[in-house]
């Protein structure tokens, strides 16, 4: 199972808000240049396993490798530092802060001062600058988020929700942004779109009640009528 | 039939160990335990029930003992009716205050009521000096005249009074915990917007408990003037602003004995430790801090689960306070 | 009221009040990153103005005492740091706030146990006066005045054009994606705590030559303080200097009038702020966690 090619591996991961169980035994691998989606209902635990992973929430048992480096157990910001970065939901970026200040944040974090992927991913960053981020649109937040996110070449990208209120055409922006992304880093994004999913994804895991009930793998599978039957 | 047991069987045991200490430890000892155990209870219910942690309690302790003091300085010589005074002081005191402190947020609402216990220190020593006489204080033990049936002007009878004040503040304690109300306090600590929701006034809950809590802590208050026959600043110093806090996180916050237990474990080591060294604050800062890093349960709080399965041993035993908040 | 005690009683505010702002901006800026109330900040005040007295009484310089006073408030803020409050951060607020006043009161102990419970007094190092618009100030307190506006050009700076200040900024408004970016938070909450420490012992070490130095001054100052902080809102650093210059006069000009109105009138002008305002005047009401 435990090939070693694989960028994260996670192993019977069990994580419990006091003593109501939220996540049972999560199994699941992400390999070079994937990306693997997590479909499901709302509550199915799929931002809980994402924080898990990014360490914001402690499991009770189980195991989480990044390329040989055990997480568990670690503060966010170390394995934020070993490659594995997580994008919340919330879109709430800096907001007292420019969006120069912004990034600056995530290169004084991973000490990499080229912003040109950034702007190449997001050349609308670049007329804002120097605009406060809490003047910013919905759609340019969720870029400032992943812009600051990819500095560092991070291995493994945690996206949560990207899509979820945006406009459609910085949708489809976003999915030619994954596509692209994708081929430094691979992507775990629990995502609501199926359509979306289903046209970027290499592998999708259905989660249901805190468990993953499908794994689909292969292009017969992964179509927005099979993800549907988990939803 | 269980439930009616329990009610009465944990406060005539409490009630019967003061009592007992009573026989064995001196009389001025067990009556200051009594006193303080009923200024913590109010700061315990605040903190256990509502979720607001009052450093502000030696204000309305001074208002209840100033209220007093002032009727039987000036007035009138009835003990009874100086305690009364106190109560009706400490009540329009919080009524006043209340309905402005209740709607802080709690961090605003502890840093608010221990500038309060500053401000009431310096109208103390200061502001109303033509009236409490500032530090000197206000000497009125010869002012009270003897009461019919109980005489609480005399230690001694002074006890019983107290224990009597002391035992229907309980049940009334105990009663508050199975009412709705006291289910409505609960629940505005643990999710206020879920309360609203169901049709219920987080303010006006907040208020009632404020009221009641600083009521029986002015009651304290009265009951401290009484006994002592003297009331100066020093009862709202800033310095023991924590007492009450000290004295219900070493008993267990929130948990109904644990007023009773704190108060004896903190008057007791207050007398021991202040006749070995004189330096009180070493000692309790401290231990402050260890209590909090260890678990903040108290010393009540580990005991009583313990107890619970002792006594009931055939019983399956609801944990108190956080596990039976998420079990459901 | 005689006008010529206008000019001393704005002045006297001022000083007064730059006391209040170095100590409320540390527990303003440690409740906006750490989401604590750090009552202990009152102990390194007090440690402050204690070292200058010792420092000044055994060398006879009273600048010595307050760069010794710095370093020591500094020493014992991040010894304080590592051993309670690491261990303490994820709690919520009551928790620090009953814990930090379990250290303001040991180290009130400690302070009794070497200096005594006798108010000792510290020189005034300059006693020249100055004369403006006609009358006689104190130099001395012009001086705090002006280490107070240092000081809040320093945190300025320090916030808005060092990376790690816009990291503290980024942190006030959300730990969670400071930490998420692999900023080590734990970092950073030392540097606040420390720049905390370090001021309220500044702000100590100013104080002492004004008033007397005992063993109770911090929780003397302490009402002045946590007004000034309520009034400003927690967590806002422009909201700080505004009230703390808001106090300062109130308890100077307030003294011209009726002497005990220094003591009342603050509060009642923090109730009434309060009232209309229960975050105080620029308090977050998003910082609820």
């Amino acid at each position: 199972m435990n090939t070693g090619s694989n960028l994260l591996d996670v192993e019977g991961l069990s994580v419990s808000y006091g003593s109501a169980k939220v996540l049972f035994d999560i199994a699941l691998t992400v390999g070079p240049s994937q990306i693997v989606a997590c479909v499901g209902r709302n509550g199915a635990g799929k931002t809980t396993l994402l924080k898990c992973i990014a360490g914001f929430l402690k499991p009770v048992a189980g195991s989480i490798t990044a390329s040989a480096a055990s997480l568990v157990g670690l503060p966010p910001y170390d394995i934020a530092k070993l490659g594995v970065k997580y994008i919340p939901q919330d879109k709430k970026v800096f907001s007292d802060l420019t969006v120069r200040e912004n990034l600056e944040l995530g290169s004084y974090a991973t000490k990499d001062y080229n912003w040109e992927p950034v702007t190449t991913y997001f050349p609308k960053l670049k007329t804002l600058m120097d605009r406060k981020a809490g003047y910013l649109s919905g759609g340019e937040r969720q870029m400032l988020m992943i812009g600051r996110a990819i500095l560092g070449n991070p291995k493994v990208l945690l996206v949560d929700e990207p899509t979820e209120g945006l406009a459609p055409s910085i949708v489809s922006h976003l999915k030619n942004v994954f596509r692209e992304l994708s081929k430094k880093s691979a992507l775990i994004i629990v995502e609501q779109n199926l359509p979306l999913v289903c046209a970027i994804s290499d592998k999708i895991y259905a989660m249901n009640d805190g468990r993953i009930v499908a794994e689909l793998a292969n292009e017969a599978s992964i179509r927005v009528e099979v993800c549907e039957q988990y939803l | 039939m269980r439930k009616a047991f329990d009610w009465w069987w944990g406060i005539a045991l409490a009630f019967s160990l003061l009592a007992a200490m009573r026989a064995f430890l001196p009389l001025p000892f067990v009556n200051e335990i009594l006193i303080f155990s009923i200024y913590a209870i109010g700061c315990s219910f605040l903190l256990g029930r509502v979720g607001f942690i009052s450093f502000g309690q030696p204000a309305y302790l001074a208002i209840g003992a100033y209220g007093t003091a002032f009727y039987l300085f000036y007035f009138g010589t009835n003990p009874y009716i100086g305690i009364l005074a106190g109560l009706a002081s400490g009540f329009i005191a919080a009524l006043i205050v209340g309905p402005l402190f209740v709607r802080l947020r709690s961090d605003y609402f502890a840093l608010v009521n221990l500038a309060l216990a500053v401000i009431v220190f310096f109208l103390m020593q200061k502001v109303l000096a033509p009236i409490t006489k500032g530090d000197n204080g206000l000497w009125f033990l010869t002012n009270m005249t003897s009461t019919p049936v109980l005489d609480i002007t005399r230690p001694s009878q002074f006890f019983v009074f107290a224990f009597i004040v002391g035992l229907a503040i309980w049940a009334f304690y105990k009663y508050l915990d199975d009412t709705l109300f006291g289910a409505c306090c609960l629940a505005t600590k643990i999710n206020e917007d879920k309360l609203q929701f169901l049709g219920y006034s987080n303010f006006s809950i907040r208020l009632a408990a404020f009221v009641i809590a600083n009521t029986t802590t002015a009651l304290a208050g009265s009951l401290y003037a009484v006994y002592i026959g003297a009331v100066s600043p020093e009862i709202t110093s800033p310095a023991r602003a924590a007492d009450p806090v000290v004295v219900i996180l070493l008993g267990g916050a929130g948990t109904l004995y644990g007023p009773i237990v704190g108060s004896i474990a903190y008057t007791g080591m207050k007398d021991v430790i202040s006749k070995l060294i004189g330096n009180w604050e070493m000692i309790i800062g401290p231990l402050l801090v260890i209590i909090m890093l260890a678990g903040e349960k108290g010393i009540w709080g580990t005991l009583e689960p313990w107890l619970k399965t002792l006594l009931f041993r055939n019983k399956s035993v609801v944990p108190q306070k956080n596990s039976s908040i998420e079990g459901n | 009221m005689d006008t010529s005690l206008i000019v001393p009683g704005v002045i006297f505010g001022l000083s007064i009040g730059s006391i209040y702002f170095l100590m409320a901006i540390g527990l303003s800026l440690c409740f906006g990153l750490m989401r604590i109330i750090s009552l202990d900040q009152l102990l390194y005040y007090s440690v402050g103005a204690y070292i200058t007295y010792s420092v000044n009484l055994h060398t006879g310089s009273f600048w010595l005492g307050v760069l010794a006073a710095v370093a020591a408030g500094a020493a014992v803020s991040l010894a304080i740091e590592r051993i309670v409050f690491r261990r303490i951060y994820e709690r919520d607020l009551t928790f620090s706030m009953i814990t930090s006043f379990g250290v303001l009161l040991g180290g009130v102990g400690i302070i009794k146990f070497f200096w005594g419970l006798v108010p000792r007094p510290v020189p005034v190092p300059i006693s020249e006066q100055m004369s403006i618009f006609g009358t006689e100030i104190p130099i001395y307190r012009l001086i705090v005045i002006l280490v107070a506006i240092a000081v809040y050009i320093a945190i300025w700076l320090f916030l808005n054009r060092t990376i790690i200040g816009k990291a503290i900024r980024a942190g006030i408004e959300n730990v969670e994606h400071v930490e998420g970016l692999g900023i080590n938070v734990a970092r950073l909450f030392t540097i606040t705590f420390l720049i905390a420490g370090t001021l309220s012992a500044l702000a100590g070490a100013l104080h002492a030559p004004l008033i007397m130095v005992d063993p109770h001054m911090g929780l003397e100052v302490l009402a002045f303080v946590f007004m000034v902080v309520i009034i400003g809102g927690l967590g806002s650093i422009k909201g700080t200097l505004i009230s703390s210059i808001i106090v300062g006069q109130v308890v100077s000009l307030g003294s011209l009038i009726y002497a005990p109105l220094a003591q009342m009138a603050p509060f009642a002008i923090m109730l009434l702020i309060l009232l209309v305002k229960p975050t105080g005047l620029f308090g977050s009401v998003l910082l609820k966690r």
